[in-house]
Formats: C-alpha cells, sequence, structure tokens
C-alpha cells in the first residue's frame, strides 16, 4: 500500500534523471567548443560592444560593420588620414580632377583579392556598380552619395574615370567609403562575408560567439603584426572593462569612465558632438528669444567637468577640430542664466506662450550619463520660466523624431542629438543638419541654405574660409541649436598592446596599427 | 493518458495562438525598421524602395496572413539585420539557453532537495533557520545584482572566473549558472521544507521508523518521493521562468541564447527573429508543461488516477 506501483527508479529518473538527460541531449557544443583565444602565439583579442549585424562590405557605413571590416578585410581607393584629414593613396595610387564632373584614379599593380582574382579597374568599376548605382539599397549609398549616380568608365587595367551629374569638389573623398569587393560577389543580392583586398580575410564566424580574422598571406602591403584577431561582443560597458583588466581581452571599446578600465582606459577624441536641436516649428521654440535663452542657459563647462570627466570640450559648432570646414575662432555661448531668464520674459510680455509644454527628448544609452545631463538640462530650463518635460526613448523611436518625416502634431520638443562627421568635411554635416529642408533639419532659412550651397562647390581654402563663415552666422541668424560639446571615446588596451587610437577609431578600427610591445 | 495528452495540447493551442498573434502586433507598435536599418540620409524613394521589398507596405492584416501561412509552411522569414533566416537563428540560440536552463535546474534541485531535506529533519533548529534566511534572501534578489557583483568580486577582484563567454571552457559556466541557480534554489529549497517536514511528521513515516529504519533510509526513501510532487510543479515553473527569463544572465554574460537574441531583436526591430524566437519559446514551454503534467502524474498516483486513460 506504500509502494506506488511503480518502479522506485523511474520515480527519481522523473525528476533529476529528465534533467540530466536533457542536459547531454540538448548537445554540449557550446560546452565542448574549442576557444582558439588566439592570445600568445600571435594573436590579438578584441571585446566590442555589439555583433556585426554582417560583414557586407557596401554597409560599411554602419559602425558595427565598418569597425571590423574597413581597412582590415577590406579596402577603399583613398583613405583619409584621421588626424590631419588629408587623402592618402590606398588601392589608388593618385587621382585628379580631369574635368568638371570627371576624376580620375590610377589603380596600384599586382593587388588580388583573397579569392584570387585580380584588383583592376573592371573591378573598382563593378565594386561601385554594385554600391552606388544598384538597388541593393547599400548603407553607404545614402550615407555618401544620397540620390546621386556615378558614372564609371574603365580607361585602362589601372586607370578609373568616374563622373558626376554635376561637379563634385569632394568626389575622392566620397569615394573613401566604397570598400573594394571581389567581381566574384553577388551584384544582385547583399553578402554576409565580404572578399575583399586587405591585410585580413575571415577565417570563421561563429553567429552569436565570436568572429576570427586571419592575416591575407597574398597581402600587396606589409604583413600585420598579428597572424590571428579574434573578435567577441559583450553588451555591458564594466564587463568590457573586466575583461581587460582580467587578461581575457587586448582591446575593449566604447567604455564609459565609470565602466572601471582604471589604468588601462584610453581615452581619444572621436569626432562626436552633442547638441539639442530645438523643432523651431512650434510656439514658443519658433521665437528666437527662447531659442537664446535655451544657449545661454546651458553651463557646458560644468557639464564637461562634472558628468564627462573633463573628456570633452564645449561646443560652439556641429563639427570638432580635425574635420575641413571647422572654425578654430569658435564662439561658445557664455552661460548666463539671468540673461536667458530676461529674455523668456520679455517674450512672455509680447504674448509668447511660453508655459507651452516643451518636451526634451534623450536617447537612452547615447552617451555616458546621458539621463544626467538631460536631468540637468531640463532643471536649468525649468529655472527661466520654460515647461519642459523629459522623455527618454530607445533609439528607433527617438529616429522617428530625429530624421523627416517629423512625427506631425507632436508639440514642441528639444532633442538631444551625437553627430560623428567621420567623412571629414563639413560638407556631410551641413547638409543633413543645417539646410532648412536637410533630413535631420528641422528649419532654416533660405539664405542660410545659398551660402551652403555656395560653400559647398567651392574648393581648397576658399571651401575652408567659406564653411568657417556659417557657423557664426547659425548661431545669430538661425539658432537652430544648442551646441553643448565636442566628446571623447575610452578603449582599454592591455600593456601588451601598442595601438593609438584616433578620432576615426570608432568607425575604423585598423588592425594593422596595432602590434605587441616588444 | 492519451486522452489527457490530447485534451492538455488541444487546451495549450489556444495559448500558443494568441501568443503568435500578440507578438505580431506588439512587434509592430515598437515602430518603423526602416528608421534604423536605412541611413539617417536615406531618401524617400530608398525608404520606399526599403519598405516595399520588405513587405511593409502591405496592410497590416495581410501581412499577418502572409505571415501565419510561412508558419504553416515552416517558413519564418528573414532576419532584416543579417540576412539570415529567422528559424535558423532562433533554432542556433536556442541550445545553448537550455543548457544553461537545465544545468541551473539540476543544480537547484539537488541543492534544494539536500538543503532543505536537512533543513526539514531538525525543524527550527539553527540549521534551519539559517537555510530558512538565506533561501529567502536568495529568492528575492535580482539577478543582474548577482551578476555584476559575481563578475567584480570573482573575475576582477580574484581573478579566478572569466567575466562572461561561453567558449572559455567550464569556467565560463560558472558565474552564469551561479548567477542563475540562486532564485530557483532559494524557492525550491523552501518548497522541498515544508514538504519533507509534513512528509517526515505522516504516519507512514513514523511506522518506517517504528520498524526500524534509519535516518537516511527514512528520508530518502519515505520521505522524499512524496515531497517530490510539489516540488516537480515549482520546478516546472521555475524552469519555464529560466527558459524565458534568462536575457539578462544572457545579456550580461554575452551568452549567445534565446533571451540575448530576442532583446536584439527588439532592439533591432527585427521582426522576424524576435517572432520566431517567441514561438519557439512558447512551443518548448507547452511541451516542458505537458512534461511536468506527465512527471507530475507518474509521481502521485491520485493525480494519476482522476486522468482517464
Amino acid at each position: 500500500m506504500l509502494s506506488p506501483p511503480f518502479s522506485r527508479s523511474r520515480g527519481r529518473f522523473g525528476v533529476v534523471g529528465v534533467l540530466a538527460l536533457a542536459l547531454l541531449a540538448s548537445g554540449c557544443t557550446v560546452a565542448n567548443s574549442e576557444y582558439v583565444t588566439g592570445g600568445g602565439a600571435g594573436g590579438l583579442r578584441i571585446v566590442l560592444p555589439q555583433e556585426p549585424p554582417t560583414l557586407e562590405a557596401c554597409q560599411s557605413s554602419l559602425t558595427a560593420t565598418g569597425v571590423v571590416i574597413r581597412s582590415n578585410i577590406t579596402e577603399p581607393l583613398v583613405e583619409r588620414d584621421a588626424d590631419s584629414g588629408e587623402l592618402r593613396p590606398k588601392l589608388a595610387t593618385a587621382w585628379e580632377q580631369t574635368s568638371d564632373e570627371t576624376w580620375t584614379f590610377t589603380l596600384r599593380e599586382g593587388v588580388t583579392f583573397t579569392d584570387g582574382t585580380p584588383f583592376d579597374a573592371a573591378a573598382a568599376a563593378f565594386t561601385i556598380d554594385r554600391a552606388v548605382n544598384s538597388d541593393l539599397g547599400c548603407e553607404v549609398e545614402g550615407y555618401v552619395f544620397g540620390d546621386t549616380d556615378l558614372d564609371v568608365e574603365v580607361v585602362n587595367d589601372t586607370t578609373l574615370a568616374v563622373s558626376t551629374p554635376e561637379p563634385d569638389p569632394i568626389l575622392p573623398l566620397r569615394l573613401s567609403f566604397v570598400e573594394m569587393v571581389s567581381t566574384r560577389t553577388s551584384a544582385t543580392e547583399k553578402v554576409r562575408v565580404p572578399i575583399g583586398t586587405g591585410p585580413y580575410r575571415v577565417a570563421d564566424w561563429q553567429a552569436g560567439q565570436r568572429l576570427s580574422l586571419e592575416s591575407n598571406p597574398s597581402y600587396w602591403g606589409d604583413a600585420p603584426a598579428y597572424q590571428n584577431v579574434n573578435y567577441v561582443w559583450r553588451a555591458e560597458g564594466s564587463v568590457r572593462a573586466a575583461m581587460v583588466t582580467n587578461g581575457e581581452a587586448d582591446i575593449a571599446t566604447s567604455l564609459a569612465p565609470e565602466d572601471g578600465a582604471g589604468e588601462l582606459a584610453v581615452a581619444y577624441r572621436n569626432n562626436e558632438t552633442t547638441a539639442l536641436r530645438m523643432q523651431s516649428d512650434e510656439p514658443p521654440l519658433d521665437d528666437l528669444r527662447i531659442r537664446q535663452a535655451v544657449n545661454y542657459v546651458i553651463d557646458r563647462n560644468t557639464l564637461v567637468r562634472s558628468l564627462f570627466e573633463n573628456l570633452a570640450t564645449p561646443a560652439g559648432e556641429l563639427i570638432p577640430e580635425g574635420i575641413v570646414g571647422y572654425n578654430p575662432d569658435e564662439r561658445v555661448w557664455p552661460y548666463d542664466p539671468s540673461r536667458a531668464k530676461q529674455l523668456v520674459d520679455d517674450a512672455r510680455a509680447d504674448g509668447v506662450p511660453v508655459d507651452t509644454e516643451i518636451r526634451l527628448i534623450g536617447r537612452t544609452a547615447q552617451f555616458p550619463r546621458i539621463e544626467e545631463t538631460i536631468e540637468v538640462i531640463q532643471n536649468e530650463l525649468e529655472k527661466i520660466g520654460l515647461n519642459v518635460k523629459i522623455q527618454m526613448m530607445d533609439t528607433s523611436t527617438q529616429l522617428t523624431y530625429q530624421i523627416r518625416p517629423f512625427p506631425e502634431d507632436t508639440g514642441p520638443y528639444l532633442l538631444m542629438i551625437m553627430h560623428g562627421n567621420q567623412a571629414g568635411d563639413a560638407a556631410f554635416t551641413l547638409d543633413q543638419y543645417m539646410l532648412a529642408e536637410g533630413y535631420q533639419s528641422s528649419w532654416g532659412t533660405a539664405e542660410f541654405d545659398s551660402l551652403i550651397d555656395a560653400a559647398e562647390a567651392l574648393k581648397g581654402d576658399d571651401r575652408q574660409a567659406a564653411f568657417e563663415k556659417l557657423w557664426p552666422y547659425e548661431q545669430e541668424k538661425v539658432v537652430q541649436y544648442a551646441y553643448i560639446a565636442h566628446m571623447s571615446a575610452i578603449l582599454a588596451k592591455s600593456a601588451s598592446v601598442s595601438y593609438q587610437p584616433d578620432s576615426a577609431t570608432g568607425d575604423e578600427m585598423r588592425l594593422a596599427e596595432m602590434s605587441p610591445v616588444s | 493518458m492519451t486522452g489527457f495528452l490530447r485534451r492538455r495540447a488541444f487546451t495549450s493551442l489556444l495559448p500558443l495562438i494568441a501568443v503568435l498573434l500578440g507578438v505580431f502586433f506588439l512587434a509592430r507598435l515598437t515602430g518603423d525598421p526602416a528608421n534604423l536599418y536605412l541611413p539617417v540620409s536615406a531618401t524617400p524613394e530608398q525608404r520606399q524602395q526599403f519598405i516595399e521589398r520588405n513587405g511593409l507596405d502591405d496592410p497590416v492584416w495581410a501581412q499577418m496572413w502572409d505571415y501565419l501561412g510561412g508558419v504553416l509552411r515552416l517558413d519564418f522569414g528573414e532576419s532584416l539585420r543579417t540576412g539570415e533566416s529567422a528559424a535558423t537563428m532562433a533554432l542556433r540560440a536556442f541550445p545553448a539557453t537550455l543548457q544553461l536552463a537545465f544545468s541551473t535546474m539540476l543544480i537547484a534541485v539537488v541543492g534544494a532537495v539536500v538543503i532543505g531535506s536537512w533543513a526539514a529533519y531538525r525543524p527550527n533548529s539553527l540549521a534551519d533557520r539559517i537555510s530558512g534566511f538565506l533561501s529567502m534572501t536568495a529568492a528575492s534578489v535580482p539577478d543582474f545584482w548577482f551578476a555584476v557583483i559575481g563578475v567584480w568580486v570573482f573575475a576582477v577582484g580574484l581573478g579566478w572566473l572569466p567575466t562572461s563567454g561561453v567558449t572559455g571552457g567550464m569556467a565560463s559556466w560558472v558565474l552564469p549558472v551561479a548567477t542563475l541557480v540562486i532564485r530557483p534554489l532559494g524557492v525550491l529549497t523552501q518548497v522541498v521544507r515544508g514538504a519533507m517536514v509534513s512528509a517526515l511528521s505522516a504516519p507512514y513515516v513514523r511506522l518506517a521508523r517504528s520498524k526500524g529504519a534509519g535516518d537516511l533510509r527514512v528520508v530518502t526513501h519515505h520521505s522524499l518521493r512524496n515531497a517530490a510532487a510539489p516540488a516537480l510543479t515549482v520546478a516546472g515553473d521555475l524552469m519555464v521562468g529560466l527558459i524565458n527569463g534568462a536575457v539578462v544572465v544572457e545579456t550580461i554574460f554575452g551568452w549567445p541564447g534565446i533571451g540575448k537574441l530576442m532583446i536584439d531583436s527588439i532592439l533591432g526591430r527585427d521582426f522576424a527573429v524576435l517572432q520566431a524566437c517567441v514561438l519557439l519559446t512558447a512551443v518548448s514551454i507547452f511541451v516542458l508543461n505537458i512534461l511536468i503534467d506527465i512527471g507530475y502524474a507518474l509521481l502521485d498516483a491520485r493525480v494519476r488516477e482522476k486522468v482517464p486513460a
């Protein structure tokens, strides 16, 4: 009566045995996989915040993709020096403007792709057609070329002519974003793994776990110092930092000051600038005085000192030093709360509805301590008599407010943005953020538009001088933005690796510049 | 038993369909993927091309029929992020989650039986009170806190364990499993202790004792079986929670499981992958519940008798 009718062993099997069997049955692939750490003999280990969604070369303007492939697996015709902004030869050895609309490139000889096909003018033409003129919907097409199609002509094996419908003084710079791929690449579909000419090629990609590169034995240039490179990804900044301090990784990127990398942390300028964009088509933000008041009441020095730990500098324009068009005599709005309050009071006296609720929109995790930054700004705006409500959004939701077409009937809002001009020329910023109808611009003036257009058509010193004048003009006549700070980034680097990050590192981390400390 | 299974399968089908449709519509409320997948400078034409290419311009009902038709053909669509089949991505990630969940549960069950029995054997003793306090604490502290503290103490401070990963051998399992096991261990210990206290005072145990059965034999052979049924039910619920909720731990430790894939898909508005993940999880929870019912029936004759063959 006390014994159940089924056997005792089956009874236990029901609880523990099922679990144990299921554990075995689920396949110990994870537990058993051998991890070639790549450390020690000739290997380098890098931890990134996220897995690249794809390594398709024409998606290289995506940060997560570009940081792995650009100049590592694939290479462009010319590359931009991150410090000087000058263009340097890569797969092209020389280039010149041969007519108003045409640039002619002389290509490097003796270069082959890792699948054995030669790199020549036909391959370059194939790549440009595929990335810019096709229906693939490549990231680089929209990011760099807008809706402009290029006319590509193979003159001979080592000469390529590229023409634009309108004269384009910075075409070589734009082409520095097009990573060359083998002619065996599908022209009708995006591919996950590119075949390039770079110092590395993909050895093994275990989706979700790690990505391994090995050096390209037939590389045309100097062989890189590391034979193998392993990328892994961890979402938590503190874990990434700990991996370097713990000896599990050699380099960790995208860290915040509080992530704990300690003395292994390296801060570097990263071309990113934070700013509040003012949606100026609705009251009270359509009143110039209110927009000026917002500018006067942001205490940039205190933000930089206390929240950004001095890893940033107060900004008076949307691009930092090193970008063509940067104004070295940058004027930063002074912190003057009483002046700001006076401006708001004046506007109120004139019947401007200053009590209208204004949303202050931030993107979660856009930069370290964004929440605190937003709170400080809200507090200051409240003090001068504006009615400001904070709204934090995730990336996708925030982007609906950042890019056209903007949502309608949403009331006035201030939008925190962070802009990184990785192309090195102010035109990429001005077109999007400053033209009245720019994709990320809430308003502008016809006069400002014509000044921008005129500046962008110029070359050399004239171009620089014309761009420089645009920034003070924007501050005085347009005031769409309250610039906050030129930012810095932090990476953690093991003492055994020699590497000097530069302003392009966040988008293009060149493995060939890394070497073991001897 | 077959009739029981058939009925169980049928009653579970409705929630499954509800989950299927729910995630479809909820995912679409979260925003337009075009914003994430196109460069901010994309022209309206490029935007339109993207929307058409991915069928996002069809009415939502048409998209739903399309999706349901695909599900019937086991075609779950393609990932917007990677271009891979959504089903492949979900199935690839799932074993990692199962391994994590099953190893965690195995340790929790064994641990809870040992600690719970030990505590129940001498109710209200010091050992019982300590285990009670610790298991209550364990059951109520959030995962992420343990995860972060674990990394700081054992990986960074002491350097005994890797911070994260799955490919560093068994050592890389310690922190994720230890983080996950704490809550189920705490809850199960309490359940086992409660069930064992009443089992140990049951008349048949007293009878066994009077016949000269030793302490160990009384606990392992006479009381545990009767205590097992409630523990199994709770363990089943906890297991569902583990499969469903390893999200935080998987994200922190870079564990390539379904929880992490789900979070990535939500943030990436990768509807097809999200839907495949949710469906796979729902089906596995459904199967798990049936297994629990069967286990429960096998353990407890009274339940089995209520189940018409």
